[in-house]
């Protein structure tokens, strides 16, 4: 059986015109698990939490089998982590931030943190100041593997980078959890490459847990169902989880296609991507359901 | 720690070699100004000179995200602070060095000069030097580093005024407020000494509190 590489039970965070609200979900050894939502819903207040960078107000947090408030540097080696951007003083090179990483982490490997700036054609002497964004990118994520961790935290680790460059980052990512002890929790605004590689979908919206489920059960059993006024008034309300209207047509996000399909004949179900499922929870409605005139 | 010690160098690099060359241009002075009692204020600037620096690679760190980053490192929190502190001592080290350099070169000019007055210049050059950055780095992390420079200006007129404290209440002894007085050096630097382990212990509890 899977040993989780994280757990956060109830994590709380408050913050004056914010509030991170009862957070909880796993992340199982050998998975991706893939962070999503909107601007300001509380993924980086998570990731955060998690990484100790923030106080928790409540909650349990624990990573590798060990609480944060207990992590040693031992277990902290074991943990990968990129933020969006640039992580490393910019008067930096990367021959110069491969001697400082080198005097800090125990498990450093000089030879692959090379080998990787070669097969991400980084330059090694030049400094991080003149990198564009997307090098600063490829540069943190060097270092975050360079030292064999077991878990790899990253926030935003994609964004800037161009399509051939993300699907290389992305094969990095699944290699990675080939070994069944490696798992990597990634916050990304793109999740269409969410969809390509993570094994699971952490939903935050306005500070709270959306939902946590597995991928495939999500791209599997979740539909839309598009139809017009008359029909929607007749769909069920306890099959509806969220629903927004687009010109003369309404849309409704359900969990279960297949039932809808036999349920509502009428009604087209389509299958749906998680930048649907965002978008019906963030645009739509979720509460009452008021009825159209 | 290593690896943190030298990435607060590399950090500061190309503001080093500037403080480095205007240090190194002071060693030559005597050559060109024949005055003795410049000569304390050059070695306290030599002194003073690499510490200047500090706050602005503090900044630069905040701006990359590496003061969030490097809490992510396999290291204890004091170890962070730990080395940044080292760092301010080594930098200190790299200013006595200049001014020893400089003491030599008025050696070396056969000038007359006055060994009492020269280590004046020490003795302020590092009492300055260490009352700011005590001053300085807890209160940069407090309040964060946009305001770097002010804050390192105002430690500094700090640390003359508190030299100027030590100064007023040993005028029983010195016999006035003597700021040259040795007995006033050696006290400030006592009083430095004391305060930069004091700054260590305040930087890692605000440090333990704060939040990134």
């Amino acid at each position: 059986m899977n040993r989780n590489a994280l757990t956060v039970s109830g994590l709380t965070k408050k913050y004056e015109a914010f509030t991170l609200s009862d957070i909880s979900f796993e992340v199982p050894q050998g998975v991706i698990a893939g962070l999503i939502g909107a601007n300001g819903a509380g993924k980086s207040t998570t990731l955060n939490s998690i990484l100790g960078l923030i106080h928790k107000d409540e909650g349990e947090i624990s990573i590798l089998g060990n609480p944060i408030e207990e992590l040693q540097p031992e277990v902290r080696e074991k943990i990968g982590v990129v933020f969006d951007g640039t992580n490393f003083s910019e008067e930096l090179t990367p021959k110069k931030l491969n001697k400082v990483l080198k005097g800090i982490y125990c498990s450093w490997d000089e030879e692959y943190f090379f080998a990787l700036l070669k097969k991400l054609s980084l330059p090694v002497a030049k400094k991080i100041k003149s990198f564009s964004k997307g090098m600063k990118a490829k540069l943190s994520i060097a270092a975050a593997f360079a030292h064999h961790p077991k878990l790899l935290i990253l926030d935003e680790a994609t964004s800037g980078l161009d399509p051939i460059v993300r699907d290389d980052i992305l094969d990095m990512f699944l290699d990675f959890v080939q070994e069944e002890e490696n798992s990597i929790l990634v916050s990304s605004h793109i999740t269409s490459d969410l969809e390509k590689v993570a094994d699971y979908i952490i939903f935050i919206h306005e500070g709270r847990l959306i939902f946590s489920k597995p991928k495939d059960e999500l791209l599997e059993s979740y539909g839309i169902v598009k139809c017009g006024t008359a029909q929607f008034n007749m769909i069920d309300k306890q099959d509806i989880i969220a629903y927004r209207k687009q010109d003369y047509e309404w849309q409704v996000l359900v969990a279960d296609r297949n039932n809808a399909k036999k349920k509502y004949p009428k009604a087209m179900v389509i299958p749906t991507t998680i930048d649907e499922i965002m978008l019906l929870y963030v645009k739509g409605e979720t509460n009452e359901r008021s009825y159209p005139q | 720690m290593n690896g943190l010690i030298r990435n607060n160098f590399y950090s500061m690099e190309s503001n080093l070699k500037m403080s480095f060359l205007m240090a190194a241009v002071l060693v030559f002075s005597p050559l060109i100004i024949n005055n003795s009692t410049i000569y304390p204020m050059i070695i306290a600037v030599q002194v003073f000179l690499f510490v200047v620096n500090t706050g602005t690679a503090l900044h630069a760190d905040e701006v990359a995200k590496w003061s969030k980053f490097e809490l992510t490192l396999p290291i204890k929190r004091s170890a962070i602070i730990g080395a940044k502190y080292i760092t301010f001592a080594i930098l200190i080290l790299f200013g006595l060095f200049l001014g020893f350099c400089t003491a030599v070169c008025i050696s070396l000019s056969g000038q007359t000069w006055n060994f009492l007055s020269i280590l004046w210049g020490y003795e302020y050059g590092l009492g300055l030097s260490i009352i700011s950055i005590s001053l300085m780095y807890p209160i940069i992390l407090k309040t964060g580093t946009e305001k770097n420079e002010l804050i390192l200006l105002l430690s500094a007129f700090s640390a003359v005024g508190l030299m100027c404290l030590i100064a007023a209440a040993l005028s029983p002894i010195t016999g006035e407020m003597n700021l040259q007085h040795p007995l006033t050096g050696a006290i400030s630097i006592f009083v430095a000494l004391l305060m930069f382990p004091i700054s260590f212990v305040v930087s890692v509890n605000i440090h333990k509190n704060k939040e990134f």
